[in-house]
């Protein structure tokens, strides 16, 4: 059978559901059962929906006041979340005047319990008609409900709207409480249904070209869009509008001119590609830029479509012959090394098969926190036979998963990273990154980078005290630290 | 004649926020009990972005429980999901305590957990026969939307010695109430404890939960349980102390209860941050236990002294500080910073209590300069505050980092969270030798930023 019970699940057997072991004569479509009710108390690593919409979708936009309508906590915990820079370059080529603005502030209403029992409303209208005072030189206005307001039932359309006519700019409310949907799946999707029906086909750009794509589901991480960017212009195509990293406001008004979405985060952002394909026709393929592979795979499907097939292969051999010998030494360090790829959603597959081709590891187990179906079977489809694919692994599976699949090292998030090290095991940042970026061709050299620093770190050979330490083992360790002194090339994928 | 001048919010909306929800405070409690697991009945956020943070904070993993209310929960109420959490928790990990932590949903919801906890009692009981008689279940109530984390901290310190707490033979023992503080300062509270032939039971202690070695041979997996931390029959002990120490002025419930239920006296003070704040550590702690200070703090107390006398007039006289943070930690910085001769100009709080602008005005008498008491206010409070007055060094959590490279004045880290340097979660802050480990983080600061580096000053 596919399917397996873990032994620590034994007391919650619902979860051998969501746990498979892939063999090539199961029937296509069996794969793990996915984005449902989370077993209370079994440690998952999920979060909220609110950390859905504001912390995936759209705490990467560069121009808006983000007005959190909560208890004190839902603010703070939305302050600073993720990696996502920003630069201050607005489309009309000016610069808005506050750095970073993304990454500075968050604003809230601060709910007590005279406004839970009596209502929010008139402390969210005036709390941002407060926000455009002091921020008056953001675009727009995003305010965001959350349990509390979820549940009295306060109604942020109404508020939005009334200080929108009033204060003269765009204020768009998000209706995303956290106990919406089975993870923070849910906000995303609700962000993206959001920024849909309130800004899309609200606005003209100032200039088009017959070249201009939506960038969909790219957050900047670590600065993971400058590079796509990068390459992109260099072809010729003229990224029209981002969604949403290190994009402004007016450029999500605008997404119904393009002449094609790209949708590179598939988990959370196909849904508007659908929406702008459905309402104002313009087609969307999904890109996959992890890894020299599928972005060269990528790239030429792009300049294919807009007959820019010598553009785009410019662009792959110059990377390439920056990155390939870097890659042939992370190679041969990196062969035969087993990981386990932890992500919220689609890294487990877009990593998978690279990691194997590319870099000669051995991808024992991946696991995501939210993805769908639809995630999962491309994830089946990218492992190898014995595969472990889990759903929402809780964190005695994970402790069990180190155990029985001994993984070399592992790709997971912070909350995951040093429970691996007190079991023994390096774990790498891979949500917002160690030392990224990791998307594209120098990406990937990041990547590798920080996989060999972190499985040849020393401290990995030295955990335990030895009363006569084994001259063997020692010798072999300087013997590889210094051979990576020697033949390690120069550092030519770290961006400037 | 020195005054305090107490600025409080001038607008509803929170920018940049100090302060956050009461369920991080029980949660922090309950993970400085030994084999002690947290359950927070809410939303998945509720206990992703707190393990989030400390995990970010003290790099170490954060096992926080949750009951994942979904829609159904908030319609039909969230009795399944508490009861199915517990059970869980309990068959899976063995813990010693489940510390029940509720939320603005359950709250509001109002979700009845003393009533879901017994049945979760009962189901497990059935379960595991006699074992389940193990597993201590304590509901604390701690609504988001009332007061902030230090009120949720206090809320669970006391449902712990309210529900464990058994009065038996006396065992000279001292309880601590720590606050909100890091593994390093617990260490060191220890070690004065220690010096002073006493006995310290922690109310809770998270040093070793928050600061684990990686010794793989010797840690349990599955479940993977850090060492340390206060253990059941500690909690159950400290009715039995001579004395409750609480070094944290908002999180005195606990020693009051066990002061009116079980006569154990108790002293509420400010942290022992500074020269005179320790000494009344030393007092507290002598005047319970009757042990007079060891000649080995009185050698700590005079390094620091000598240090004082040393630098303090040289390099850091009158110069202007500005602080912001939690209430007990900025108002024992406030006091430190006078006794080194320079000024807390501005002095900021995110959390609202009674006794914070008194004490500044304690500061302001004693150090004699005027203090802008930001009260309740948020970090923007400060940085508009700061580009209207500025200051020589700004003293406060990670959260500031931006402000200061901004307004180009030197942050001096201290508080929750510190994430963007390394370290400082095992740093004391607290004790003679954590004023020491403060006062040359300052003025190496200061001597960084202000002083020429090539400059003869400088020389010797």
């Amino acid at each position: 059978m596919p399917y397996k019970l873990l032994e620590v699940d034994k007391k919650i057997p619902q979860r051998k559901n969501h746990v498979y072991v892939k063999h090539c004569s199961d029937p296509e479509d069996e794969i793990p059962d996915c984005n449902t009710k989370t077993v209370p108390g079994s440690m998952s690593e999920r979060g909220c929906a609110f950390a859905g919409v504001k912390g995936v979708i759209t705490g990467a936009i560069k121009d808006v006041i983000h007005v959190v309508h909560s208890p004190i906590g839902c603010t703070s915990y939305g302050y600073g979340t993720k990696r996502y820079p920003t630069t201050p370059d607005m489309p009309n080529g000016e610069k808005f005047p506050i750095d970073n603005f993304n990454l500075k502030y968050i604003l809230g209403t601060d709910l007590q319990e005279s406004d839970v029992v009596f209502g929010g409303m008139k402390k969210l209208k005036k709390s941002i008609i407060e926000a455009h005072k002091e921020f008056p030189e953001a675009t727009a206005i995003y305010t965001y409900s959350t349990c509390t307001t979820g549940l009295i039932g306060d109604d942020l359309d109404a508020v939005a709207k009334e200080t929108s006519e009033e204060l003269g700019i765009e204020v768009v409310a998000f209706n995303a409480p956290g106990f919406c949907g089975p993870s923070q799946s849910k906000g995303h999707h609700v962000g993206n249904l959001t920024l849909f029906e309130n800004l899309v086909g609200t606005k003209e750009p100032l200039e088009t070209t017959p070249y201009d794509v939506n960038l969909i589901g790219e957050y900047n991480i670590d600065g993971d869009l400058w590079i796509i960017k990068d390459y992109l212009e260099e072809m010729g195509i003229n990224l029209l509008s981002k969604f949403t990293g290190d994009c402004s406001h007016d450029e999500i008004c605008w997404m119904h001119r393009a002449k094609l979405s790209l949708v590179r985060c598939q988990r959370s952002a196909t849904y508007i590609a659908d929406l702008i394909e459905e309402k104002y026709g313009v087609p969307y393929i999904k890109v996959d830029f992890f890894s020299t592979k599928y972005c060269a795979e990528n790239l030429r499907t792009i300049g294919k479509y807009f007959g820019l097939e010598e553009e785009a292969e410019k662009v792959i051999e110059s990377r390439m012959e920056k990155v390939a010998p870097e890659i042939e030494f992370y190679k041969s360090k990196l062969q035969g090394k087993r990981v386990f790829i932890f992500s919220g959603g689609p890294k487990s597959y877009h990593l998978s098969k690279p990691l194997e081709e590319e870099l000669g590891m051995e991808t024992v187990a991946v696991a995501s926190q939210f993805e769908h179906k639809d995630g999962y079977e491309k994830m089946k489809s990218r492992v190898k036979e014995g595969t472990l694919i889990v759903d929402d692994p809780n964190s005695l599976e994970f402790e069990e998963i180190i155990q029985v699949y001994k993984p070399d090292l592992i790709l997971a998030g912070v909350k995951e990273k040093y429970l691996a090290h007190k079991l023994g095991v390096p774990c790498l940042l891979i949500h917002s990154y160690e030392n990224g970026p990791y998307m594209g061709f120098e990406g990937f050299v990041n990547l590798a980078k920080d996989m060999y620093r972190n499985i040849y770190s020393p401290v990995w050979s030295m955990l335990e005290f030895e009363e006569e330490p084994s001259v063997g083992e020692n010798a072999e360790v300087h013997e590889d630290s210094s051979e990576k002194q020697e033949t390690k090339p120069e550092n030519t994928g770290e961006l400037a | 004649m020195s005054c305090v001048n107490v600025i409080e919010k001038d607008r509803n909306v929170i920018i940049n926020p100090l302060k956050t929800c009461q369920p991080l405070g029980a949660m922090f409690a309950v993970t400085g009990i030994n084999k002690g697991f947290p359950i927070v009945h809410g939303s998945q956020g509720c206990s992703a972005f707190v393990r989030y943070g400390f995990a970010r904070h003290f790099r170490e993993p954060s096992e926080i429980a949750v009951t994942a209310l979904h829609e159904d929960a908030a319609v039909f109420g969230g009795r399944s999901n508490l009861v199915a959490g517990i059970e869980n928790l309990a068959l899976r990990f063995d813990p010693d305590v489940i510390g029940v932590i509720t939320t603005c949903s359950s709250e509001i919801i109002g979700d009845d957990v003393y009533g879901f906890a017994d049945t979760a009692r009962g189901n497990l009981k059935e379960k595991l026969g006699e074992d389940a008689d193990k597993i201590e279940i304590i509901p604390i109530n701690t609504p988001s939307f009332v007061e902030s984390h230090y009120k949720g901290y206090d809320n669970a310190i006391n449902a712990l010695v309210n529900h464990l707490a058994r009065k038996d033979e006396p065992n000279e023992k001292v309880n601590i109430i720590p606050g909100i503080i890091n593994p390093g300062d617990i260490r060191e509270l220890k070690h004065m404890l220690a010096s002073m032939d006493t006995d310290g039971i922690f109310l809770t202690d998270i040093s070793d939960p928050f600061d684990a070695p990686l010794r793989p041979s010797k840690t349990k997996e599955i479940p993977y349980y850090p060492k340390g931390g206060t253990t059941v029959d500690e909690l159950r002990d400290s009715a039995n102390s001579l004395g409750t120490v609480s070094i944290c002025k908002y999180a005195g419930s606990g020693a009051t209860s066990l002061e009116r239920e079980h006569k154990v006296p108790s002293a509420i003070e400010t942290p022992p941050i500074g020269l005179q704040n320790t000494d009344q550590f030393v007092r507290n702690v002598s005047k319970f236990t009757g042990n007079s200070i060891s000649e080995e703090l009185l050698d700590e107390r005079g390094m620091l002294v000598d240090s004082m006398a040393d630098n303090a007039a040289r390099y850091l006289y009158g110069r202007k500080v500005a602080i912001y943070g939690d209430p007990d930690l900025t108002t024992g910085m406030a006091r430190f910073v006078g006794e080194l001769g320079m000024e807390p100009t501005m002095v900021c709080t995110g959390v609202k209590y009674p006794d914070f602008n008194p004490d500044m005005e304690k500061i302001s008498k004693e150090t004699g300069s005027d203090i802008d008491v930001l009260y309740g206010q948020d970090l923007r409070a400060v940085e508009v505050y700061l580009k209207e007055n500025p200051v020589d060094l700004l003293v406060g959590n990670s959260d500031g980092r931006l402000i200061a490279l901004d307004l180009d004045i030197p942050l001096i880290r201290m508080g929750f969270p510190v994430y963007d340097r390394v370290g400082y979660q095992r740093q004391s802050v607290l004790g003679y030798r954590g004023g020491l480990y403060l006062m040359d983080l300052i003025t190496n600061t200061v001597l960084e930023k202000y002083y020429e580096p090539t400059h003869w000053k400088l020389q010797q």
